[in-house]
């Protein structure tokens, strides 16, 4: 699985930081560090919906509140 | 002709209770390759050896620039300077560094401290003739450029840091050069040097300066180019055109935007591989690469850093330990900028992106074009040759 976040101006603004360190943050701590990579990426080009996160081809709108809720949901459910 | 280029700067401390300096520094250009720094010092401090030492450098500076022998600017100033009431008479030392075609410096040196010059890391003496103008002991020295030569010159108030205080007898010369020689070994800008140089002296005056401090570096280097992209081009179609332009120059290639950086990594068919590394503390977002290119930043909020630090250098010089050390995307574009180029060409993109036109966001159209203004404003005050390009 690749999670990629979004660090393009609009997106940083938006509070692309605080998103990557809570995702590291519930990486370590859930030990699933060896089954996802976590990547940045500029600009996806859907800058209204930001902070853009992709989980392999599928965009999702995140915001440094739903950070975690994003994580259960869409990661931990999925790979564990 | 030879490819190398001055570095200039100068930083001062006034007397403790002042809020003018009585030193003052003036540098004039004098075509593509040659140009003026004058130090000079004013009898006394405050209001009164400021206007002296102001009016000297800058009679002196336009003078010499103009082609005018160092025996015209002396009676000049003799003849022009208001005599002083106390002590009756017109006075203000001043150091000449007169630099001619890149190729040989003029010293012209009036009781200011000796210039000290560093070549090849060491101190370096050079030879000087005693001239005698008007009643004044004058010392000339010409020396023939080379790669990394630094001229040091200061006023009275460098050498009598730490009297009493630190240094029984004040901050000797030969320790000075001894300090400086270490610093020049570092790279680090004239500009930087001067505010090292003078930084110590406040210490060593227990940050009670008695006496106004000033230093003025030359650093001696070969020309630099670099190059910077910012922003995709108005028209989409000119991107082809705008990236061979910009890939085909000599120097280093710095992208500033994502966009942007998509558009390059497409042109040149690698990969664009960002990080997730948030420098520890830094505000900026992180870096990215491609191979090819030397350096891959974000584009409005790390160009604004860059600007805030570039006003901030050619001010007071006071964040320089922070670009000089850290390792986000804006410290990076300044070491790039401020250190290593002389010759900045910028290819600015006018693309207008339209989820940036939101007033809630601070990375608007005209925010972004004013950055581009105020840095190539900034980097020509740091003594750059700049040339903008707009697509």
């Amino acid at each position: 699985m690749k999670v990629t976040v979004c660090i393009g101006s609009s997106c940083h603004i938006k509070g692309s930081r605080p998103i990557v360190e809570t995702l590291q943050k519930l990486i370590a701590e859930n030990k699933l560090g060896d089954r996802l990579e976590l990547a940045g990426t500029f600009c996806m080009n859907k800058c209204r919906e930001g902070v853009c996160v992709s989980i392999d081809d599928k965009v999702y709108s995140v915001s440094p509140q739903t950070a975690e809720a994003f994580f259960n949901e869409n990661i931990k459910a999925k790979l564990m | 002709m030879n490819d190398l280029c001055a570095d200039i700067g100068y930083s001062s401390i006034n007397h403790i209770g002042e809020q003018l300096c009585g030193d003052h520094v003036d540098v004039v250009e004098n075509g593509d390759d040659s140009s003026v720094a004058v130090l000079a010092d004013g009898l006394g401090s405050g209001v009164k050896a400021s206007i002296l030492s102001t009016l000297t450098s800058k009679i002196i500076s336009t003078m010499m620039a103009a082609g005018l022998s160092v025996e015209e600017c002396v009676e000049t100033i003799a003849a022009t300077l208001p005599v002083c009431s106390v002590r009756g008479v017109a006075y203000s030392t001043f150091t000449i560094i007169h630099l001619r075609n890149n190729e040989y410096a003029d010293l012209i040196q009036y009781d200011n401290p000796q210039i000290i010059m560093i070549r090849d890391n060491a101190s370096y003496d050079y030879p000087k003739k005693e001239m005698n103008i008007g009643g004044k002991t004058i010392y000339k020295s010409t020396i023939r450029l080379r790669e990394n030569d630094v001229f040091i010159a200061m006023s009275d108030g460098c050498p009598h840091a730490g009297i009493g205080k630190a240094y029984n007898f004040g901050w000797k010369l030969e320790d000075i050069a001894d300090f400086m020689e270490v610093m020049v070994m570092s790279n680090y800008t004239a500009k930087t040097l001067s505010t090292i140089l003078i930084e110590e002296c406040s210490r060593l005056y227990g940050g009670e300066p008695g006496d106004d401090a000033t230093a003025c570096v030359v650093r001696v280097r070969k020309r630099v180019p670099m190059n910077i992209l910012f922003g995709p081009p108005r028209n989409p179609d000119d991107a082809g055109r705008m990236m061979s332009l910009f890939f085909s120059k000599r120097g280093k290639h710095i992208i500033c935007g994502g966009t942007t950086a998509s558009i390059a990594a497409k042109w040149l068919r690698r990969p664009l591989v960002a990080s997730l590394d948030y420098n520890s503390g830094s505000d900026v977002p992180p870096t990215a690469s491609i191979e090819g290119v030397d350096l891959v930043t974000e584009g409005v909020i790390t160009v604004n850093k860059v600007v805030q630090y570039a006003r901030d250098y050619i001010n007071d010089n006071k964040n320089y330990s922070q670009w000089n050390f850290k390792n986000d995307g804006a410290s990076q574009i300044c070491r790039l900028l401020f250190e290593e180029a002389t010759d900045i060409n910028f290819y600015v993109g006018r693309a207008i992106n339209p989820a940036h036109q939101n007033p809630d966001l601070p990375i608007n159209f005209n925010i972004k074009m004013n950055l581009v203004e105020d840095l190539s404003d900034a980097l020509k005050k740091m003594g750059k040759r700049i040339k903008v390009s707009y697509f």
